[in-house]
C-alpha cells in the first residue's frame, strides 16, 4: 500500500498538467477555427515562409499558408484521429476480449490465435496496403490505424473476465440463475471500465503517432487539408530554410503524447497497481 | 571510454579513397539491363554500364558512341550504322554487329520482357552487314531513330545472354552485369550500393574518376542531408529543397533545361473539355508566371506549346509564351456558353456548374502545389476544381488509362526529339486525353516521317501553332533539373542526369593538394 | 515443456495461415496492381505482356492457391521488383536488420532496465524525475522527425557521424566504420522502446517493492538496495520480459521509417518499398518471415518468463 502511495507522489501536479493541457488542446480543436478566421488552405507563394505578422501571427509555411490556422485546423484532425481511432480499437478489442473471456473453450482460442496473428504482422506493412487500397483520409485513417491497434485492449480485457468469472460473486449470480447477460452487464463490465480505460490511454498516443509515420511516408492526411503529422513531415524539407515550420506540430504532438500518457498513467495508478505489468506496447 | 569515444567520432571527413570516388544517390536497387528496366534507378546506372549506337551531346543532338558513323537511305526506309572497331565487353569479348542485332531482336520482343518495344515500333529488324556494320529496316520512314537510340537503348552482350528470356538472367541482371561503358561492376550490394570501376579498356577518353558508388538513398531529404554532410556529390533535387542546399559550403547549384512538359490534361472525351475554345480560355486563366517564381523558385520556362524549350532546334521560339489573361478566359468561356451564376460559379445554358476534379499524385510538393495553384486561378474565373491526390500507380492504371478522369495534373519526359505522335494522334495508346484534332495527326505523322532539319523544324513549328489555337493540354512549365553538387566536382555535362551519366567518363575531382 | 512447444508451434503456424491469407486479400483488392504496371507510356501489348509474365491476369483465388501451394513447399516466388527469390531478396537484407534491431533491442535493454531501477530506488526524486519525464518525451516524438535532427545535428553540422548507410561505401573501413554508422539509428529505433521499458521496470520495481514479503525482508533489516536489485529486478524482469516481446515486430517491422530515413539497407524498407510498390510476392514473404520472427520471439519470451517466474513454471 505504501509504495502505490508513494510512487504516485508528484502525480497530481503532473495530472493537472496534464489535464489542463488536454482541456486547451480540445478547446484549439473545437473552438479554434471559429477564433481565427483565417483560411488554412489558400496559399499565396509571394508570402511564402514568413514569419509572424499580424495577418499571421504565427508566420506562414512553404506555401505561403498561414501556420496557426494551419496548426487548428490540424489539431481537429489528428486529435480526431487519435480518439476515432482508439474508440474503434477499444472497441473492437473489448468486443473480442469479451467473447474470448466469456465464451471460454474453443472460441476463446481461436480468437486468441487471431489476436496473436494480428500481434505478429508488422502493422505498418498493412496499414499500409489497406490505405493504398482505401486512400488516406480521416476516416480511412480511422479504419486502418482502429483495425491494427486493437490487440492490446482486447487481451486485457480478457486477461481481466477470466480473472472475474471464478470471483465467488460471479459464481454465487450464477448459482442463483442469473442469465449470462445479466451477469455480464450488471457484474462484469464495471469491472472492465479501469482496463479499458488504461487501453484507451494507450491508444491515442500511438494513433498520433501512427499518422504521422505514415505522413512520413505520404499516406497520412492528404495536403493540403493540415494534420499535425502531415505538417512535420513536410516540414522536414525545410528543415534549415524555415526551422520554425517544425517545431510547432512538433511541440504539439510531443504535448497531447505527453499529457495523454500522464492521464493514462494516474488512471492506471489509481485503477489497479496490477494492471501496470500488463500494460500492452504501443506503436511507434 | 573516452578514448574509444573519440576514435569512434574522430576519424571524420572524406575517407579514405573518396577523393577519387563519384557517389550519386538512387532511389530502388538497380536491374542491370536497360532493355528490360524501366525505372530511374536502373536507367541511371545502366546509362554508365551500357553505352548506346549514339549517345547525346550537350545541344541533346546525336553523336557518335558505339557507332561511328550512320547512314539513312534515300526512301528512310532502312538505316545502316558502321560501328567502333577494336571494342571489348567488359569480359574482354570482342564487341560486333551480332550483339546489336541481338539487342534490337530482344526489344522488339514482347516475350523477352521488353519495356522499350514502343519506342522501335517502326523498327522491322536489324540485319548484321558484316562484323561491324549493321542496317535497321524500318516500317516507315522514323525521324526519331538517332535521339531514341541513344535514349535507353544500350547494346547488350549477345555471348552471355543468348538463349534464354532477358529476365531470367538474374545474375546478370542483378549482380554482374557486362557492358562496354566507362565503368565496370565491382560490387553489389543489396539495398545498399553499386560500386562501379574504372574501366581501362574503355574506347573513349579514360574516366576521370576511380570509381563510381550509387548509394540507395530513398529519401530526398536524407539525400540533401549526405550532400550537406559530404557523403554524395551530386544529386538532383525539388525547388522545395533548395533552401537547404544554396549558400552551403562545399555545395553548388546547377540548373539545366530537360525534355519535359508538366502540364494539366483535360479529358477532351467529355463534355465539358471537348472544345478547344474552352481548352484556350482555360489556359489564359492559369498564372504560370507565379507557378514558375513562387512553386519552381524561377527553376522553370514558360511554355508556348507540348514542345519543351530544351528541343531549341524546334521549340518555337518567335511565339511568346501563352500569357496570363483571366479576361479573355472569361470573355471565351462566355462565347462558348459558360456564364457566371449569382455566386460566382461558371454555369452552362443547363445551369450545370463548371466544376471537376483534378487529380494529382501525392507526395510531390512541386506536383501538389501546382495543382494547388491552378485550382486557385480557375477560382478567380468561376471554375470549380477539386483537387484529389493519388497514390501514382492507382491514378495511372484507374484513371489516366482508362481515360475516366475529368482533369489531371501530370508530365511527359520524352527522348530529345519533338516527335509527339504516340502522345497527341487521335487513337494512340499514350493519347490519355483523347484530344483528336486531323491537321495535328497528318503534322505528327509527317514530321516523324520527315529527315530534313528545316523542313521538319517548319512542321513542329506549325505543330505548335495549331496548338495555339487548340491546345491539347494545358501546359503550365518546362522544369529545369536542379543539381546539388560538391563544388569539388568537375566536368558534369550541361545536361540532365540520365543523359549526363551517357558521359560519366567526363566526371572527375578538383585536385585537393592546394585546399587543404 | 515439449508438448508446450508443439502446442505453441501448431498456434504459430495457424497464426501464420491467417497473416498470409489476409495479407494477400487485402493487396490484391487494393487498386493500382504492381508499380510496373503504372507507366503511362506502356502501351495496350505491353501491358498484357507484362501481366501475363507475373501471372497477375489469372483470377485472385487462383493465384493464391497458386502462392499457397509453392509455399508450402517453401518457394515464396520471385519478386517483380527485383526479379531475384524473394526469400534470398529477403536474405540479403536480413543480417542488417538483425544487426539494427540487435543493437536497438541492447540499447533498450541496457538503458531502460538500469536507469528504470535506479528510479524506482528513489521515488519522487530529482533523478526519478529526470527518468520519467524524459522517457515521456521519447514517447511522444516522432521516429522520422528525431532521426532528421540527429542527423542534422550529428552528421550535417558537426560532422562527427555518417548521414545514412551502413558502411561508407565504395571503401571497406572495418569495424569502428560500421559502427559509426550503427549509432544513430540504433538510438532512434531503440528510444521509444526504451522509454517504455524504463516505465515498465520502474512500476514493476515499485510495486514489488510493495509486496508484502520485500516489506517482510526490509524488516529484517536487509538494506533496501539490495532489496531492490535482487528481488525488485527479478520480478520486474518477468513483466519486462514480455514487454520486449512484444516489442519485436517494432523493432523489426516498424524500423522501416528509422531505415528510411537513414538509408539503412534493411528489410523494414524493403518491406515498406514492397507494399508501396505492390510487389506481391515479395510483401507476402517479407510479412510471412516477421511475422514467423515473432511467433518465434514471443514463445522464447514466454520460454523465458517461465525460467524466470516460477509460480509459471508450477502451473
Amino acid at each position: 500500500m505504501t509504495g502505490a502511495a508513494e510512487h504516485t507522489r508528484g502525480r497530481p501536479l503532473r495530472l493537472i498538467v496534464a489535464l489542463v493541457a488536454l482541456g486547451l488542446l480540445t478547446v484549439m480543436a473545437v473552438a479554434g477555427p471559429a477564433l481565427y478566421h483565417v483560411d488554412p488552405i489558400s496559399m499565396d507563394l509571394s508570402i511564402a515562409g514568413g514569419g509572424p505578422s499580424a495577418a499571421h501571427l504565427l508566420g506562414t509555411d512553404e506555401s505561403g499558408r498561414d501556420v496557426l490556422a494551419r496548426l487548428l485546423a490540424g489539431a481537429r484532425v489528428s486529435l480526431t484521429v487519435g480518439m476515432l481511432a482508439m474508440c474503434l480499437a477499444v472497441g473492437i478489442g473489448t468486443v473480442i476480449g469479451t467473447v474470448a473471456g466469456f465464451g471460454g473453450g474453443w472460441v476463446d482460442a481461436v480468437l486468441m490465435r487471431i489476436t496473436d496473428a494480428a500481434l505478429a504482422v508488422p502493422v505498418l506493412f498493412v496499414v499500409i496496403l489497406v490505405l493504398t487500397f482505401m486512400g488516406s483520409s480521416v476516416f480511412t485513417l480511422v479504419a486502418a490505424i482502429g483495425a491494427t491497434s486493437w490487440m492490446g485492449a482486447a487481451r486485457v480485457v480478457r486477461g481481466e473476465l477470466r480473472v472475474l468469472r471464478e470471483e465467488p460473486f460471479v459464481e454465487a449470480a450464477r448459482a442463483l440463475g442469473t442469465p449470462r447477460i445479466a451477469i455480464m452487464v450488471r457484474h462484469l463490465l464495471p469491472h472492465l471500465v479501469p482496463p479499458v480505460l488504461v487501453a484507451a490511454s494507450v491508444g491515442v498516443p500511438s494513433a498520433i503517432l501512427m499518422e504521422s509515420a505514415l505522413s512520413f511516408l505520404g499516406l497520412g492526411v492528404q495536403p493540403p487539408a493540415a494534420s499535425w503529422g502531415n505538417m512535420l513531415s513536410g516540414a522536414q524539407t525545410y528543415l534549415t530554410s524555415y526551422p520554425w515550420l517544425a517545431l510547432y506540430p512538433g511541440l504539439l504532438i510531443l504535448l497531447t503524447v505527453f499529457a495523454v500518457n500522464a492521464l493514462g498513467d494516474a488512471l492506471r495508478a489509481a485503477a489497479d497497481p496490477h494492471l501496470l505489468t500488463r500494460r500492452p506496447g504501443g506503436v511507434g | 571510454m573516452c578514448m574509444s569515444l573519440s576514435l569512434l567520432l574522430g576519424c571524420t571527413r572524406a575517407p579514405a579513397g573518396g577523393d577519387d570516388t563519384l557517389r550519386l544517390p538512387l532511389i530502388n536497387d538497380p536491374i542491370f539491363n536497360p532493355v528490360i528496366a524501366p525505372d530511374i534507378g536502373s536507367v541511371m546506372v545502366n546509362k554508365v554500364l551500357f553505352p548506346g549506337l549514339v549517345r547525346p551531346d550537350e545541344q541533346l543532338r546525336p553523336v557518335p558512341d558505339l557507332a561511328v558513323s550512320w547512314q539513312a537511305a534515300a526512301d528512310g526506309m532502312s538505316w545502316t550504322f558502321v560501328l567502333r572497331p577494336n571494342v571489348t565487353w567488359h569480359d574482354g569479348a570482342p564487341f560486333s554487329a551480332r550483339d546489336v542485332k541481338f539487342t534490337f531482336d530482344q526489344i522488339l520482343d514482347l516475350a523477352s520482357g521488353s519495356r522499350l518495344r514502343s519506342d522501335f515500333s517502326a523498327v522491322d529488324g536489324v540485319d548484321i552487314v558484316d562484323s561491324l556494320t549493321v542496317r535497321f529496316r524500318l516500317k516507315a520512314p522514323f525521324a526519331p531513330l538517332l535521339p531514341l537510340l541513344g535514349y535507353n537503348a544500350g547494346i547488350l552482350p549477345e555471348h552471355i545472354l543468348k538463349g534464354r528470356k532477358l529476365t531470367d538472367a538474374v545474375a546478370f541482371n542483378r549482380t554482374t552485369p557486362v557492358g562496354t561503358g566507362p565503368f565496370r561492376i565491382e560490387r553489389v550490394v543489396p539495398g545498399a550500393s553499386v560500386t562501379l570501376v574504372r574501366n581501362a579498356s574503355y574506347f573513349g577518353a579514360a574516366p576521370g574518376v576511380a570509381r563510381m558508388v550509387f548509394k540507395v538513398v530513398p529519401d530526398i531529404n536524407a539525400q540533401v542531408a549526405q550532400l550537406r554532410a559530404g557523403e554524395l556529390d551530386l544529386i538532383t533535387i525539388e525547388p522545395a529543397n533548395l533552401g537547404s542546399v544554396e549558400g552551403v559550403a562545399g555545395v553548388r547549384v546547377l540548373q539545366v533545361p530537360v525534355v519535359q512538359h508538366w502540364y494539366v490534361g483535360f479529358n477532351a472525351s467529355t463534355p465539358m473539355f471537348s472544345s478547344p475554345i474552352v481548352r484556350r480560355a482555360l489556359g489564359f486563366a492559369v498564372n504560370r508566371q507565379a507557378i514558375a517564381a513562387g512553386v519552381l523558385k524561377g527553376y522553370a520556362d514558360l511554355p508556348g506549346g507540348t514542345i519543351p524549350v530544351a528541343l531549341r532546334d524546334f521549340y518555337d521560339s518567335a511565339a511568346a509564351p501563352v500569357p496570363y489573361a483571366p479576361d479573355s478566359a472569361r470573355r471565351l468561356l462566355a462565347s462558348a456558353g459558360w456564364n457566371p451564376g449569382p455566386d460566382g460559379t461558371l454555369k452552362n445554358a443547363k445551369g450545370e456548374p463548371f466544376a471537376f476534379e483534378l487529380l494529382v499524385d501525392k507526395g510531390n510538393p512541386t506536383r501538389e502545389q501546382s495543382a494547388l495553384a491552378v485550382q486557385q486561378d480557375l477560382g478567380k474565373i468561376g471554375v470549380r476544381a477539386t483537387i484529389r491526390t493519388m497514390e501514382f500507380a492507382a491514378l495511372v492504371r484507374d484513371r489516366v488509362l482508362p481515360a475516366t478522369y475529368a482533369a489531371v495534373l501530370i508530365w511527359w519526359t520524352t527522348p530529345p526529339d519533338p516527335d509527339q505522335y504516340a502522345f497527341y494522334v487521335t487513337g494512340q495508346d499514350n493519347n490519355h486525353v483523347k484530344w483528336s484534332n486531323r491537321t495535328a495527326d497528318s503534322l505528327l505523322s509527317l514530321g516523324r516521317a520527315t529527315q530534313d532539319p528545316i523542313q521538319r523544324r517548319a512542321i513542329y513549328t506549325a505543330f505548335q501553332r495549331l496548338e495555339r489555337d487548340d491546345p491539347p493540354v494545358l501546359v503550365l512549365f518546362y522544369p529545369r533539373e536542379i543539381q546539388a553538387a560538391s563544388t569539388r566536382l568537375e566536368g558534369i555535362p550541361a545536361l540532365g542526369i540520365r543523359d549526363a551519366l551517357r558521359h560519366s567518363e567526363r566526371f572527375r575531382f578538383a585536385r585537393q593538394d592546394t585546399i587543404r | 515443456m515439449i508438448r508446450f512447444l508443439l502446442r505453441r508451434l501448431g498456434h504459430g503456424l495457424f497464426v501464420l495461415f491467417v497473416v498470409s491469407t489476409v495479407t494477400f486479400a487485402i493487396m490484391s483488392a487494393a487498386p493500382g496492381g504492381p508499380s510496373l504496371l503504372a507507366d503511362p507510356k506502356l502501351s495496350v501489348a505491353e501491358r498484357a505482356a507484362i501481366e501475363s509474365r507475373l501471372g497477375i491476369d489469372q483470377p485472385v483465388t487462383v493465384q493464391y492457391t497458386r502462392w499457397l501451394g509453392r509455399a508450402v513447399r517453401g518457394d515464396l516466388g520471385a519478386s517483380f521488383l527485383y526479379q531475384t527469390s524473394s526469400l534470398s531478396t529477403i536474405g540479403s537484407r536480413l543480417p542488417q536488420t538483425l544487426l539494427l534491431a540487435g543493437t536497438a533491442l541492447l540499447l533498450t535493454i541496457g538503458i531502460g532496465i538500469p536507469l528504470g531501477m535506479s528510479a524506482a530506488a528513489r521515488p519522487g526524486s530529482r533523478l526519478d524525475r529526470i527518468v520519467t519525464s524524459s522517457s515521456g518525451i521519447a514517447l511522444a516524438v516522432p521516429a522520422f522527425w528525431l532521426g532528421m535532427i540527429l542527423i542534422l545535428v550529428f552528421a550535417v553540422w558537426a560532422r562527427l557521424l555518417p548521414a545514412g548507410g551502413a558502411v561508407t561505401e565504395g571503401v571497406s573501413l572495418g569495424l569502428l566504420d560500421r559502427l559509426r554508422h550503427l549509432i544513430l539509428p540504433a538510438l532512434v529505433l531503440a528510444a521509444a522502446g526504451c522509454a517504455e521499458v524504463v516505465r515498465y521496470t520502474r512500476s514493476a520495481a515499485l510495486t514489488t517493492l510493495a509486496l508484502p514479503f520485500v516489506q517482510a525482508l526490509r524488516a529484517r533489516g536487509i538494506s533496501p538496495a539490495r532489496v531492490l536489485w535482487r528481488h525488485g529486478l527479478r520480478h520486474a524482469l518477468v513483466s519486462v520480459v514480455s514487454v520486449i516481446g512484444l516489442q519485436l515486430p517494432r523493432l523489426v517491422g516498424g524500423a522501416a521509417i528509422t531505415e528510411t530515413v537513414f538509408s539503412w539497407p534493411g528489410m523494414g524498407r524493403l518491406g515498406v518499398e514492397a507494399a508501396l510498390g505492390r510487389d506481391y510476392p515479395l510483401v507476402m514473404a517479407v510479412t510471412l518471415v516477421v511475422s514467423a520472427g515473432v511467433v518465434v520471439a514471443s514463445i522464447m519470451a514466454d520460454l523465458a518468463q517461465m525460467l524466470l517466474d516460477p509460480r509459471i513454471r508450477t502451473a
